[in-house]
């Protein structure tokens, strides 16, 4: 009986010690209290939070990002090593936030410019870079200071911009020739041209609204044709209900005739490979995708044109840009890691291979850059000026999510223009205007 | 017993390790959770005391609407359908000899498989391009239908698809207990039903189903309780979408979380989340009136 009651006490202590082993902190992980942690062999790991998988990826964009981390770990071999969290585009947000909120933000992560990047900035999980920028003349190495407007906050830089993208029209210049279309270049020859495309018996439009802010790009383009001022509308000097985002809501569900059948629910990479593919004859993308494509289906390069979104003088630009933890243990290594995505290799690698802007002054050979990059780069030179997209130009990322779900319900039948109008406006008025 | 109840050491002894672990990781969470629902919280600041705000907010958060639709859709479609087809499959295979083993098997094995895993599976095999619709396509149907997009109708397409895969996935579970209740009725009582002039269908009706009771309850109570927290199925095979169509109160709660960082708002969704499995069950319990019986 004793020893029974010896035997069940140590059970009991294994259950509850097992017990609290369970509940414990692991320490050494790599992704420990904001990355950097870790210390091996007198290394000092370091995470870089990515949204797209390194070692499955066919992207050129990405794959010149994995070059350059490959090269940082190779030149710092025994003081540094950076260790990739890498997710899918539509995760990304959500697993990065997880990762903040739990106290083990990455070193060094990627975000968009615009509200997002301001939910890091404000809670004050982003460092200011200024300090690093100012050193050895690497901020003299971008193309203006005007590359940093839209990461700077109070005067601060919270984010190293990589490369600049454009939102444009690419057209498969094989299906345009066989069907007699020509490149519109205002709202109504767009669509007679997509009109003719479908007479042919070509899908005229592929497009994403299983990804929302595919659809809400072409909305903000439209909106930007119409003259809606967002500066106004968030102050309430302007209202969403005079008339002009129901014109654009109009547009919309016209020009939807023309999408491929299953744009509700496909995705920006199934949209994207629909066009690539072959498989429709347009595709409203930023040129980021240009990497995507030729990475996938390099023969398409030759048959893929670009021309501007008709209608409109501005064009959409985009940065992607990377950030600091401001809780980061090894900050001189986070800003190392950053300046090498900066530097004249990394930025030759963005124009001639990955096909988008570089953001520094490096020289890069134009002919052996993908050739759409030369017809964007025409599509920049011939444009008034540039504005973000409209998802990212709103007062807080739930308002842009918003107007996403609102351009998607008009397309989806949903609701009508003029209820997307009052939606809109109800929606600034209890969320955004003081 | 006595005797046992008197050892009061043993007793604390045997309970805390149970009675730890129940506070740490659920009692103080949900409290935790409580608390927050009545706050803004961001997860990288403290949280501010908004009182019924984010609930306030719950009643006019349109996607909030269509969640709360689309998981009551789901608890009356698992419950009824899980009923059925689950006693259904326990009376055939309890009444069958050869081959129980091997369908007992195959029909409760998606519920040991990962549902993510199953998810992206029946993504594929829903997809445009992919599966069911290359089929249809050969077979000559030019617009097979959209599975996971179609947004027409009060409960939408996708919603139906993903109803029947959850319950090709979970009805193995319900057969099991079924099953396992049927297995401990008393043959005798079968075999005097019998001579008295039963059929099958009439033993099955006045012996087996009112003996099976309690099970029916617990199970149902499951069912209700696993379809209101729903998620990974969804999660992968649609995302919530197209437009949120086909959201339900654990995926609006994901990205209220995890995208927008309103962790205050998010566990208002829980503690509603919460309430609801309680009421279903003190629901349950109340309707499926059950009564001992000796077998």
């Amino acid at each position: 009986m004793k020893k029974r009651r010896i035997l069940s006490t140590i059970m009991t202590a294994a259950m509850f010690a097992t017990t609290l082993v369970g509940c414990g902190n692991s320490s050494g992980g790599s992704t420990g209290n904001s990355g950097g942690s870790a210390k091996k062999d007198g290394v000092q790991e370091i995470t870089w939070m990515f949204w797209d998988d390194l070692n499955a990826t066919e992207d050129a964009i990405s794959l010149g990002f994995k070059e350059t981390i490959e090269r940082f770990n190779k030149d710092y071999e025994g003081k540094y090593h950076v260790k990739p969290i890498t997710t899918n585009l539509e995760e990304y947000y959500n697993k990065l936030n997880a990762l903040v909120s739990a106290g083990e933000t990455p070193d060094v992560f990627i975000v968009s410019p615009g509200p997002q990047l301001t939910d890091y900035v404000e809670p004050g999980v982003a460092a200011p870079l200024d300090e690093y920028l100012n050193k050895d003349g690497w901020k003299d190495t971008f193309t203006s200071d005007a590359v940093f407007s839209q990461q700077t906050y109070d005067g601060k830089i919270y984010a190293v911009p990589l490369n600049t993208a454009a939102a444009c029209c690419f057209y498969n210049t094989e299906m345009f020739e066989k069907a007699g279309a020509k490149v519109p270049t205002n709202w109504d020859e767009m669509i007679d041209t997509c009109e003719t495309l479908k007479k042919a018996g070509y899908t005229p439009v592929t497009i994403s609204a299983g990804t929302a802010w595919c659809l809400s790009m072409v909305a903000g383009y439209l909106c930007e044709a119409e003259g809606i001022e967002l500066p106004k509308l968030a102050d309430g000097s302007a209202s969403w209900e005079d008339g002009k985002l129901e014109n654009v809501c109009n547009k919309l569900v016209k020009f939807s005739e023309y999408f491929q059948r299953t744009a509700a629910g496909d995705t920006n990479d199934v949209a994207t490979a629909n066009f690539y593919n072959e498989e429709a004859a347009i595709l409203i993308q930023g040129s980021w995708v240009i990497g995507q494509m030729n990475g996938a289906n390099p023969d398409f390069e030759s048959k893929c044109g670009v021309f501007q979104f008709p209608g409109v003088e501005r064009v959409i630009a985009k940065s992607d840009s990377l950030c600091m933890s401001s809780t980061t243990k090894n900050p001189e290594a986070a800003a190392a890691l950053i300046k090498y995505f900066t530097d004249d290799i990394a930025q030759k690698y963005t124009a001639e291979k990955g096909g988008k802007i570089p953001v520094t002054k490096v020289q890069y050979d134009a002919s052996v850059a993908p050739k759409q990059l030369g017809y964007v780069m025409d599509v920049f030179s011939n444009a008034k000026g540039t504005f973000g997209f409209y998802n990212e130009s709103m007062p807080t990322t739930e308002t842009g999510a918003h107007f996403d779900d609102t351009m998607v319900a008009v397309f989806l039948g949903d609701m009508s223009p003029a209820d997307a109008a009052k939606d809109m406006e109800d929606y600034y008025k209890a969320n955004c205007r003081k | 017993m006595d005797k046992m109840l008197r050892n009061k050491k043993s007793i604390l002894v045997f309970m805390l390790p149970a009675f730890i672990l129940f506070t740490l990781v659920l009692f103080i969470p949900i409290v935790q959770s409580v608390y927050y629902s009545f706050c803004e919280y961001k997860g990288m600041t403290a949280p501010v005391f908004i009182g019924l705000d984010n609930y306030k907010a719950l009643i006019s958060d349109k996607t909030f609407g269509i969640a709360l639709k689309n998981s009551m859709f789901f608890l009356i479609f698992s419950c009824v359908s899980q009923l059925i087809i689950g006693l259904i499959y326990a009376a055939v295979l309890t009444n069958i000899k050869a081959g129980r083993n091997l369908f007992k098997n195959i029909i409760y094995l998606p519920c040991v498989l990962s549902s993510a895993a199953l998810g992206l599976m029946w993504m594929f095999i829903f997809s445009p391009k992919l599966g069911i619709n290359q089929l249809l396509e050969k077979m000559g149907d030019k617009e097979p239908p959209l599975w996971l997009m179609d947004t027409k109708g009060y409960i939408t397409l996708p919603m139906w698809v993903i109803a029947f895969v959850a319950l090709w996935q979970y009805v193995g579970q319900s057969m099991m207990l079924y099953m396992a209740q049927i297995s401990g009725i008393n043959k005798s009582l079968m075999e005097a039903s019998y001579i008295d002039g039963c059929t099958k269908v009439k033993t099955f009706r006045y012996i087996t189903l009112p003996l099976i009771k309690p099970m029916v309850a617990t199970a149902m109570s499951l069912n209700a309780i696993g379809s209101l927290k729903f998620f990974d199925l969804i999660f992968n095979m649609t995302e919530g979408g197209p437009n949120h169509k086909t959201e339900v109160l654990a995926t609006h709660l994901y990205q209220q979380g995890f995208k927008y960082f309103k962790y205050g708002y998010a566990s208002a969704i829980g503690v509603v989340l919460l309430v609801l499995c309680l009421l279903v069950t003190l629901f349950i319990n109340k309707v499926v009136k059950t009564e001992q019986y000796e077998m």
